[in-house]
């Protein structure tokens, strides 16, 4: 199935903004996170639709995953 | 401090810390060794001044009554990483209630002062009355113990913050300095005063690197109080590190807390644009007095965009690892690094940036350099002059002062010189005072007469709740944005259990980068603790402590005169909701009365019971 992943921030840097990518059914989010070499130390938020989700949510055929960094105060 | 126990909770009077209070009319000094009265005392900070102020009544921020409270944390100047923590506290200023009554409030910074402040031998310093001339205060250990001495002022004034750092440098050898800018000196005109605290990268660089405690318009009461500076004059007393503590600060710089605030080469999340690109996602990032208009214009601050112009470096504050200083410097026409310009924080960047319609990296850092150098609080400062842009932009017949619209750099440089320079009381007093001269309040972006940091109060209804700094005293920020949180449940039990405890930083005299996440209760100050001062404290102790202290500070609000109606979002927020924010819209009136209603009545027993 096919997925759009969308990538922000600092993730960009060396990878990409958005695209399209073939993953098989039934993905969680983790496994794109851990195929991008994004650390799990430094990923804050998850949007599937743009809406917030977490890396053990399963993926559906045309969704849009959004990778987002930690946010904080200062 | 002294400890006659291990157990202050149980003997909290067992400890003693070190106070000296000083009549400024008279110019008699105090010094006594204090009992504490309760674990908040021993932690310090505003736990303890916020019991002091308590004890006054104060109609008038400028007047005799009003204390200037500096103390520090139990761990400020210990080996404990960020441990530099200086706090200012008295009647504000600027944040007050509708009533007319100055609000309690405390502000804090990092820099070195603290830690020198603490080795002097003494904890606590309190200004009473006024000054008849300016004075400045040094501050010494001796052999018989810490002295205060107050010294004739008048060469420092009209100098900048760093220009009173650098002229003080050249006189005492092995000190660290707070001092006030032109705005604190100018305290009639001006309510946003901060206070400047020297670095040692600034002592060595001889760059205005200084770090602030702006909150609050501390520096203004310090102006008021004829008090232009203070010297910490004491030999370095930094402990060996113990293995308990040095396995503490490797977490803080390895572990989740301090994550985000890393450069990025260390694998972390590169501090200030992390916010800017997170919030940007959502269309949220505070535009033209806090609209944004769900287009790419705040991107050409992110961090991409500036690089390309500028030279981005990150230094840290002393022997802290978190490299959270994302320092901004000319690019010479070699590529070399040339001058340096201003520390892009989050909030400076953001709210004399974007949210002014500025969208130049190197105009953003004059502003900012140029706020630090007459001493304002940079979130007060950027917001009044906000609203001050969007009031012209919407009264383009008849606007106010120089008539600058947003981007209007040069009109907008005018006013921070003019406001620093105490020429423009409707700036230096804030939003509050100026919305209600003009009539038109609901767009000035302020709670409870302190000015709004750059999170968007529609993602943040807990703001109503914060009892100092809007995000740094009550964490809900992330709450919506982060967490998705959008249900009532999740924010009364933010707001009442989870999100208070971020205030606990701003007693133990820790940075909240420490651990922003989890706040004070934690094994990690337990330990820190033990270690320190062999004290047996458990994380349910300091969480209770915590809680009394934020209680404190509401319940001080409400005597101050604050009617809950004032525990309120800007009006704006809800009369006209902005679409463009791509987040759940839960500031309805709806959800804010329906959250007011369950908040306070977790909050109204406990109040009850708190006595002041």
């Amino acid at each position: 199935m096919q997925i759009r992943v969308r990538l922000i921030g600092a993730f960009r840097i060396e990878r990409f903004k958005e695209e399209i990518r073939e993953v098989a059914s039934e993905s969680r989010v983790q496994q794109i996170v851990d195929e991008l070499q994004i650390s799990n130390r430094i990923l804050g938020i998850v949007l599937i639709n743009g809406v917030h989700a977490g890396v053990e949510d399963i993926l559906q055929d045309g969704d849009t995953l959004s990778l987002l960094p930690i946010l904080g105060g200062g | 401090m002294k400890f006659l126990t291990t157990d202050p909770v149980a003997e909290a009077s067992s400890v003693l810390y070190k106070r000296c209070t000083i009549d400024l009319r008279s110019g008699t000094t105090t010094l006594e060794d204090v009992p504490c009265r309760n674990l908040e005392d021993v932690l310090g900070g505003f736990g303890r001044s916020f019991q002091v102020l308590a004890e006054r009544k104060v109609d008038n921020a400028y007047s005799a009554e009003n204390p200037l409270i500096v103390n520090t944390g139990l761990l400020t100047g210990s080996s404990a990483m960020t441990g530099m923590r200086t706090y200012f506290s008295g009647y504000s200023p600027i944040k007050g209630s509708k009533k007319g009554l100055p609000s309690a409030m405390w502000s804090t910074g990092s820099g070195k002062f603290g830690a020198k402040f603490k080795w002097t031998g003494l904890d606590e310093l309190i200004f009473e009355n006024r000054s008849e001339t300016p004075v400045y205060a040094v501050i010494r250990e001796t052999a018989a113990g810490p002295q205060v001495e107050l010294k004739p002022a008048e060469k420092l004034l009209g100098l900048s913050t760093h220009d009173k750092i650098m002229a003080l440098q050249k006189e005492y050898a092995d000190a660290h300095f707070a001092v006030i800018g032109q705005a604190g000196e100018n305290w009639q005109n001006v309510y946003m005063g901060a206070v400047a605290l020297s670095t040692e990268n600034q002592l060595k660089s001889g760059e205005d690197k200084c770090r602030f405690a702006g909150r609050g318009g501390m520096g203004s009461l310090m102006g008021y109080k004829n008090i232009i500076a203070l010297v910490a004059q004491s030999s370095d007393k930094l402990k060996s590190l113990s293995p308990a503590v040095k396995k503490v600060n490797i977490n803080v710089v390895k572990g989740g807390g301090s994550t985000r605030l890393q450069p990025l080469s260390r694998g972390g999340g590169g501090g200030t644009w992390a916010a800017y690109d997170v919030l940007q996602a959502f269309h949220a990032v505070p535009l033209n007095n806090f609209r944004p208009q769900g287009n790419a214009l705040p991107e050409k601050l992110c961090r991409e965009n500036v690089e390309q112009d500028y030279e981005i470096k990150s230094e840290a504050c002393f022997r802290c690892g978190i490299t959270c200083h994302n320092n901004v410097y000319a690019k010479n026409a070699d590529g070399s690094r040339g001058e340096f310009l201003a520390k892009f924080d989050y909030e400076p960047l953001n709210l004399l940036g974007s949210n002014l319609g500025i969208h130049d990296a190197g105009q953003a850092a004059r502003l900012i350099q140029l706020g630090d150098n007459y001493g304002m609080d940079s979130i007060s400062l950027g917001v009044t002059i906000s609203y001050l842009l969007a009031y012209n932009e919407r009264h383009p017949e008849k606007p106010l002062l120089n008539g600058a619209g947003f981007g209007d750099y040069e009109k907008i440089r005018e006013l921070v010189i003019r406001a620093g320079e105490g020429e423009l009381p409707e700036i230096g007093k804030g939003s509050m005072r100026l919305s209600q001269a003009t009539g038109e309040t609901s767009y000035a972006y302020h709670v409870k007469g302190l000015e709004l940091p750059a999170y968007q109060p529609e993602t943040n209804p807990g703001y109503a709740w914060a009892i100092a700094g809007g995000h740094m005293s009550m964490a809900t920020y992330g709450l919506l944005t982060r967490e998705g949180k959008s249900d009532l449940d999740s924010w009364v039990k933010g707001i009442t259990q989870d999100k208070l405890h971020m205030v606990g930083f701003d007693m133990i005299g820790l940075c909240k980068f420490f651990d922003i996440a989890n706040g004070i209760g934690t094994q990690m100050v337990v330990d820190c603790l033990k270690s320190e001062f062999e004290l047996e404290i458990t994380t349910d102790d300091i969480r209770a402590a915590v809680r009394r202290a934020f209680l404190r500070g509401l319940a001080l609000e409400l005597r101050q005169g604050y009617s809950k109606e004032e525990f309120a979002l800007p009006a704006e927020v809800y009369e006209h909701p902005n679409a463009n924010i791509q987040l759940p819209q839960i500031a309805t009136p709806e959800f804010l009365d329906e959250l007011q209603r369950r908040v306070w009545a977790v909050f109204e027993p406990e109040l009850e019971d708190l006595s002041l």
